[in-house]
């Protein structure tokens, strides 16, 4: 595999990060699988750069005191049991043989969510503007339901008192997608932070980052451990990639407008998924293959 | 612009003996170390008598070298025979485990359905004759030399299945393995030169299975073997990639720990620089 390519590639992932404000692990991962990655090799590295990323957010979110370590903790309760369970089952997929296309089908689901659900944001916030710039932004924190559950907390930096079963919950599905697709998970922890738990939009950034940088440390820990599949020469090319691009990336995103930008993004994802879909779809040029053959770097 | 960069170099310089460090392998790999040369002492597989003997061979390398580079290699095999004859080359790589799996539409979707274990499978297979195979052959006393259909029809399946599917499951296999480069499709040329020196390419594609493979050669009289020659062929990977990859298969956790903590460098200090820019 070409280094230049990888770096690139690192780099482009890191411009994105800078762009939108997330990981970028959710298209770097699928940029890997297009260049001839094998799958399992790509989420397992991945995860590892998703350790330097998030460590390198986390430091200036520490300073600016942005962490509610609280619940960072109790989300990474739920992240460790999460993860613990992904790689028990991305192992057991792998052994069946069906991990590629599992990776590829949670992938096209997950982006198409999300790519559409960003698209229609971004489409009705920008005619409303059109038509009145004036216009406030909704509620933002709503009482559901679920703020009924039992074992509350009380959680002072967020101002929340919730039930504990909550940031579990959310932590051990992102434990799971990120054990899975190789991503820190940010794009679905922070939404979901915001939205369902009702955490301050200044907390959430520097929390999330907290919880996902324990989370992909211990997903590439089992991974390496038990599939082997953590390739640290190109975890190390997508860091530097990343390190470079992700400054470039939020230069370019001061100057464009938020609503343009998660319209760019959307597209951006939604055509990630289309190929991914269009993969799975077509007719392969053989039907055999030979499993656990891995692409050497 | 190029502060940082001298920056990132001092950075990647200042952490990197701490990686060097655990980059050791806890057993001593076999294998030379990055840009050995060949060595000189390598003797060529000459039977160890004091007469001439009938077939001698060498090989340009005594080994094939994966580098982090590697994009195949032609490798030059050459000998001499004692006239008359035919020269017989076959090349094959360590035998194997291989799974194959098998791809049908599910809900307009390819997935794999069907999977199929065959033991013995060579990791890669080559044969190169001076003449027609099938004609040096022709009275079927060429005994130990396998074309690979041959060779094939011995490797054993795993567990139970139709025979029908089984054909068509071990044919998949060559089918992945010619893509791949490792079976080449057609018979190698051995040229002859003064009617006793022979040469051959042995051409190994970029994606080379590690192991000790076993180059063979015959000579042929009348279609019967009359001398035979062996030697090992080391293929494996060198240096850096081959210390990593031997590192990642014996010591899982190490390595995974070792990841994290690369990754806890790099982002520390490599986010610490580009702010400052």
């Amino acid at each position: 595999m070409n280094i230049f390519v990888l770096l690139a590639l690192g780099g482009a992932a890191g411009l994105l990060a800078g762009m939108f404000g997330v990981g970028g692990g959710f298209l770097a991962t699928p940029l890997l699988i297009f260049v001839g990655i094998p799958p399992a090799v790509a989420v397992a590295s991945q995860a590892n750069q998703v350790v330097a990323n998030s460590v390198s957010s986390l430091q200036v979110q520490l300073r600016r005191g942005n962490v509610d370590i609280r619940m960072g903790l109790v989300l990474l309760l739920g992240g460790m049991m999460g993860s613990g369970g992904g790689v028990w089952l991305f192992t057991y997929l792998k052994r069946i043989g069906q991990i590629d296309f599992v990776i590829a089908v949670t992938y096209v689901v997950m982006l198409s969510a999300i790519g559409l659900l960003m698209l229609y944001e971004s489409a009705t916030t920008y005619i409303r503007r059109r038509r009145n710039p004036e216009a406030p932004r909704g509620k933002l924190h709503t009482h559901y339901l679920v703020h009924r559950l039992p074992f509350k907390l009380r959680f002072y930096k967020s101002k929340l008192y919730i039930s504990a079963l909550l940031p579990i919950g959310l932590g051990f599905v992102i434990g799971i997608l990120s054990a899975i697709l190789g991503v820190g998970g940010g794009f679905v922890l922070v939404p979901a932070m915001i939205y369902l738990l009702g955490m301050p939009t200044t907390v959430v950034i520097g929390t999330s980052n907290f919880q996902i940088l324990f989370v992909a440390a211990n997903v590439t820990f089992l991974q390496a451990a038990s599939n082997g599949t953590v390739d640290v020469v190109l975890a190390l090319l997508l860091i530097v990639g990343g390190v470079v691009g992700a400054p470039i990336g939020s230069r370019i995103a001061a100057r464009l407008p938020g609503v343009v930008l998660r319209g760019l993004m959307a597209v951006l994802v939604l055509a990630v998924a289309a190929e991914l879909l269009t993969e799975l779809l077509r007719t392969p040029s053989s039907q055999y293959s030979i499993s656990g053959r891995e692409a050497p770097l | 612009m190029r502060r940082l960069l001298a920056l990132m170099v001092l950075g990647l310089a200042l952490s990197s003996p701490a990686v060097a460090q655990r980059v050791e392998p806890p057993g001593s790999l076999p294998g030379p170390t990055l840009g050995s040369s060949p060595e000189p002492g390598t003797p060529p597989s000459v039977p160890n008598t004091s007469a001439m003997p009938d077939l001698i061979m060498d090989l340009a390398h005594p080994r094939v070298s994966i580098t982090s580079a590697f994009q195949g290699e032609t490798l030059l095999l050459f000998g001499m025979f004692d006239p008359p004859g035919e020269i017989v080359v076959v090349v094959a790589g360590p035998p194997s485990r291989e799974t194959v799996m098998r791809k049908e539409r599910f809900l307009g979707l390819w997935l794999n359905t069907g999977r199929q274990a065959f033991d013995d499978v060579p990791a890669y297979y080559f044969i190169a004759a001076s003449q027609p195979l099938q004609r040096l052959l022709a009275r079927g006393a060429g005994g130990e030399i396998l074309s690979l259909e041959d060779r094939l029809s011995s490797v054993r399946s795993v567990g139970e299945r139709e025979h029908q599917d089984l054909i068509r499951f071990r044919q998949g296999l060559v089918e992945v393995k010619r893509r791949e480069g490792l079976y080449p499709a057609n018979i190698g040329q051995v040229i002859v030169q003064a009617g006793r020196l022979f040469r051959a390419d042995l051409p190994f594609p970029s994606r080379l299975p590690e192991g000790v493979y076993e180059v063979r050669a015959y000579l042929l009289r009348e279609g019967r073997i009359t001398a035979a020659v062996s030697r090992p062929l080391p293929v494996g990977k060198v240096g850096f990639s081959a210390e990593l990859a031997g590192w990642a298969a014996q010591d899982g956790e190490l390595y995974g720990l070792s990841a994290i903590a690369l990754a806890l460098l790099a982002g520390w200090f490599g986010g610490a620089v580009m702010r400052r820019v």
